[in-house]
């Protein structure tokens, strides 16, 4: 090792055991050795050489980092101990610096450089790490690490060329083992890149040339399969898809495939496919559901009689749900409907699917339960609650221990907007079976939309670790289904801090799931799992554009959003507001009904202060004997004060970044980012958020009430910026084309005059244009005749909400309470559109109900 | 470099004993922790025999060195565009995004901001 000041054999050997017991993670002892070697001021410039690896490594404590500062500041002069941020997901930038600067003390330290590469790849800093891989080739040509990683490189920098290049030169040199997996690993990655690089002519002579050295048949054959496709071979790709059929009768993607290869002009030849199939593979479900997709009138009729008699018969649960998709085609829904009342009547009468078929196929009393089973869901996705339930209950007559009915027959009460009633039929569930972990969730879940968030963990806590609270078991499993009911939940009470640290819990975890990977990017490139690597890859970097991510970045722009238009005063003045209008026997109950509160919310107090201290102690306890065990300590999430944000626009622009880059498909992303811009006057990037919402959908109502704001917003500025306005003049035109506002809501209106949510939208506008417009915009949101589309539960609570808080003015409390009764008899379950008395109604019930249950458990116990 | 290579390769095992490995295994109730230990485990590097590498090492480097030529080349064309500070000013603080993207994409666009802009909001 070239270094300018050689260590002495002592310290030698010291640096030495730092380097293994840094391999072996060792880190306290690797630092008390660094510590060792660092007190001695001469060999201080050895420091940046193994101390800028200790610096970001997640695992290391605080006393890493004290410890890495220090080696850092004397390895490089000038650099200010403040720069340092301590938040972990910047600290890799750091580390990216801090090698850097060994380097230039040691530019051919290969180890150095190897963490310098698996710093760049995780940053994903490719034209970095394609550096870094290239001076290790250059250092270290005999180990084959060094040929794959700079492969890599140029692969995902996409110039497959070079990448395939590096790899045929690296390739040449292995000799080959029968069944080496590596190597016929190596051999599918080529494969892969090729094809990735559109050669699909050279990816089918290579596949075939090296056929023999690959072990993973699978691969082989599905390759194949879509590289006969890209090269138009059909004969070929027939065979193949024919032989993977073999495999796998079931695969749904091996059809959709053989149907393409095939190219069937009319529905006999098509239906001919699936046919040939269901001889050759009796038992499999697929070719028999598949032709119900396009298949229509008799011919369908024909085919789902076959499969539904098979399935009633055996009773198999899910049936419904495979079908479930046909119900976007009402035509399908009827005949289906038909079909199943048919052999209801029929199997009543003489056990049979049809009065007509031969008496000894007499069929079980189970046929008729588990057809009960399926109206009860066929009627419940109609929305016919009534029919749903009647179903349901005969069911539950014929057997009452099935929990699937249960779990339906909460189904049915939810989606009729009665969660409570839901809550009740799932309990019983789950105390059927309290070993069924689905049913114990199912439940849990229910119960978060109940906003019963203490019932709900209780719940959870049959499953989760003992000792330790479910709440904090649940996140650490990163268990996130539960976290954003939970958010939900919180958030329908108002209780924006708690529902902002779930939001907060939910993206850590994603921003855990990334550091992750890094332990992968050594251990890939060692197994030559390079596939599944450079899939991981891709995998971590679209990452938060999943569904978790989204509900929850979304909800939490919501809240920062409400917390910047109202923000939480210190005390709740709403109890007060009606001070003045009571009687004097009323104002002396509402005294002491408040001293009592008082006094519970002390007590309540004391108690949480209490709790608190006692997690302090053990979380203490917890630290001292094992300081090892988690990363860097993330600042606590303190629902207190996340409801109090200093900057909540700033905050919500975190949440939306990664939406703004991964989720650019969705309308919310881009109407959220134009509120939280309007909000702060910057008129570019409210273009921006319009002009993309703009292409995904032009007509979507929330984009309206977007449009037609920047429009006034935009009429009635006198001091926008030339250039600015220049930049508004040129693309404006092909959004609204420079219409004022109201033009802009009136066409609107004419063009959707019969859908609710753009009533809606339509509606807000013009009373926010216009106030005088007040009832006339009133009548247009609340419109609910026969005619009227997208009319749900789920709508019109929205509109009920947008009256509720102002959207419409004030003084409108008579229009309020008759929406509300009009909706009322309209979805009759529906608890929101009942009146606050009959809410509490249902809500003492449940608690009452409840408390008997926990006195019978405690009695038998 | 030798050393660093004596020290993946010797290095001696008693500091090894402390290490609190059941500790861990017990945090997390499951028999794929281990397994996952395993993942970050030192491995020794493999090596492979090394004919042909210097040709391939030519091939390489020749390439390189005309990727870091046509980068420069591109990176010249851009310093030479006069840019207004005002303008850059005005994209940095309008679209909030870093002085150095902002002054890049005036560069890019020849110092015109209302262009510039209009790429910035698609």
């Amino acid at each position: 090792m070239p270094t300018s000041n050689p260590l002495p054999p002592k310290e030698n050997a010291l640096f030495k055991k730092i380097l293994k017991c840094y391999e072996q993670k060792q880190y306290k002892n690797g630092l008390k050795f660094a510590k060792q070697i660092l007190s001695n001021p001469k060999y201080s410039e050895h420091g940046g050489k193994f101390v800028a690896r200790l610096f970001w490594f997640p695992h290391s404590n605080n006393f890493a980092e004290t410890l890495a500062m220090k080696g850092l500041t004397l390895n490089c002069v000038g650099r200010k101990e403040d720069a340092y941020d301590h938040r972990s997901d910047r600290k890799y930038d750091e580390a990216i610096k801090a090698y850097r600067n060994a380097l230039k003390w040691d530019k051919d330290n290969l180890q150095i450089l190897r963490d310098l590469s698996l710093l760049q790849i995780q940053m994903r800093d490719m034209e970095g790490y394609k550096d870094t891989r290239y001076q290790l080739l250059v250092l270290r040509p005999a180990q084959r690490a060094s040929w794959i990683g700079y492969a890599m490189a140029y692969h995902l920098l996409k110039d497959y060329d070079m990448a395939m290049q590096v790899l045929e030169e690296f390739r040449k040199t292995q000799t080959v083992k029968p069944f080496d997996y590596e190597h016929s690993e190596l051999i599918l990655y080529q494969n892969m890149i090729l094809f990735e690089a559109g050669k699909y002519k050279e990816a089918l002579q290579h596949l075939e040339s090296y056929d023999k050295q690959i072990v993973d048949r699978l691969a082989v054959q599905e390759t194949k399969a879509k590289l006969y496709m890209k090269l138009n071979r059909k004969e070929e790709c027939i065979k193949v898809y024919q032989e993977l059929l073999e495999r796998n009768p079931e695969c749904w993607s091996y059809y959709h495939n053989l149907e393409e290869a095939v190219k069937p002009a009319t529905v006999e030849e098509r239906m001919k496919l699936y046919d040939d199939a269901a001889e050759k593979f009796p038992r499999a479900q697929a070719p028999r559901r598949l032709p119900l997709n396009f298949l229509t009138g008799e011919a369908f009729r024909k085919q789902a009689d076959l499969l539904m008699r098979k399935s009633l018969h055996k009773g198999v649960p899910p049936l419904f749900v495979s079908l479930r998709s046909l119900y976007a085609c009402p035509a399908k829904v009827k005949l289906l409907e038909e079909m199943v009342l048919g052999y209801v009547e029929s199997l009543k009468a003489h056990k049979l699917f049809h009065p007509d078929d031969p008496e000894d196929e007499q069929e079980l009393p189970t046929a008729l339960l588990w057809t009960y089973f399926y109206l009860a869901q066929h009627y419940d996705h109609l929305r016919q609650t009534d029919k749903a339930l009647e179903y349901v209950n005969m069911a539950l007559e014929h057997t009452v221990t099935l929990i699937e009915l249960f779990v339906i027959k909460a189904r049915i009460y939810k989606h009729a907007g009665d969660i409570n009633e839901a809550v009740k039929c799932l309990d019983e569930a789950q105390s059927l079976d309290t070993a069924d972990r689905y049913i114990n969730t199912k439940c849990a879940k229910y119960m978060l939309r109940a906003q019963m968030v203490k019932e709900a963990e209780d719940m959870c806590s049959k499953f989760t670790r003992e000792g330790v609270s479910a709440m904090e078991n649940l996140n650490e499993m990163q268990c996130m289904w539960f976290q954003t009911e939970c958010m939900r939940s919180y958030e329908q009470m108002s209780k924006w801090g708690d529902a902002l640290k779930k939001c907060h819990e939910i993206n850590r975890h994603f921003t855990e799931i990334i550091e992750d990977q890094f332990d992968f990017h050594t251990y890939c490139m060692r197994k030559m799992t390079l596939r599944s690597y450079v899939g991981l890859l891709r995998l971590e970097d679209q990452l938060r554009s999943h569904d978790f991510y989204r509900t929850a970045a979304e909800s939490a722009i919501q809240m920062y959003l409400r917390l910047h238009d109202h923000p939480v005063s210190d005390e709740d003045h709403t109890e007060s507001a009606d001070q003045e209008n009571m009687t004097p026997s009323e104002l002396k109950k509402w005294k002491s009904k408040m001293r009592r509160k008082a006094k519970q919310e002390a007590e309540k107090q004391e108690r949480i202060k209490m709790e608190e201290q006692r997690k302090e102690q053990l979380a203490r306890q917890k630290a001292q004997s094992d300081p090892e065990a988690d990363g860097p300590k993330e600042e606590e999430l303190v629902p207190s004060k996340l409801q109090k944000p200093e900057r909540p626009l700033e905050e919500a622009i975190t949440f939306l970044q990664p939406l703004q880059l991964l989720s650019a498909q969705c309308m919310e992303t881009h109407t959220l980012a134009f509120e939280i811009y309007f909000r702060k006057g910057k008129v570019l990037l409210m273009l921006q958020s319009l002009k993309r919402a703009f292409a995904i959908d032009p007509s979507h109502p929330t984009l309206h009430t977007c449009l037609v704001r920047f429009q006034k917003l935009v009429k009635d500025s006198t001091s926008l910026k030339p250039t600015i306005a220049a930049v508004l003049k040129k693309e404006m035109q092909s959004l609204v084309q420079d219409k004022d506002p109201a033009t802009l809501n009136k066409e609107f209106l004419e063009q959707n005059p019969l859908s609710l949510p753009h009533l809606l939208a339509g509606a807000k506008m013009s009373f926010y244009l216009d106030a005088s417009s007040q009832e006339k915009s009133i009548s247009l949101a609340t419109k609910l005749s026969a005619d009227v589309q997208g009319v749900t539960i789920k709508m019109c609570s929205e509109v009920l909400n947008s009256l509720r808080c102002g959207d419409f003015g004030s003084k409108i409390d008579s229009e309020v309470e008759s929406y509300r009764a009009a909706c009322h008899s309209r979805f009759p379950y529906a608890s929101c559109f009942m009146t606050t008395v009959q809410q509490n109604h249902i809500k003492q019930n449940a608690v009452s109900e409840n408390n008997i249950d926990n006195n019978a458990i405690e009695q038998n116990s | 470099m030798a050393d660093d290579d004596n020290i993946e390769v010797d290095g001696d095992n008693h500091v090894n004993q402390e290490e609190p490995k059941g500790k861990r295994a017990a945090k997390h109730d499951d028999v794929g922790t281990a397994d996952l230990e395993k993942v970050t485990d030192y491995v020794e590097e493999e090596e492979i025999s090394s004919q042909s590498i210097s040709d391939a090492m030519k091939v390489m480097s020749d390439r390189k060195a005309k990727e870091a030529h046509d980068r420069q080349i591109r990176e010249k064309e851009l310093a030479k565009v006069k840019i207004n500070k005002e303008d850059v000013d005005l994209i940095e603080n309008e679209m909030e995004i870093s002085r150095v993207l902002a002054e890049r994409k005036l560069r890019e666009h020849k110092g015109n901001v209302v262009d510039a802009l209009v790429e910035l909001t698609n």
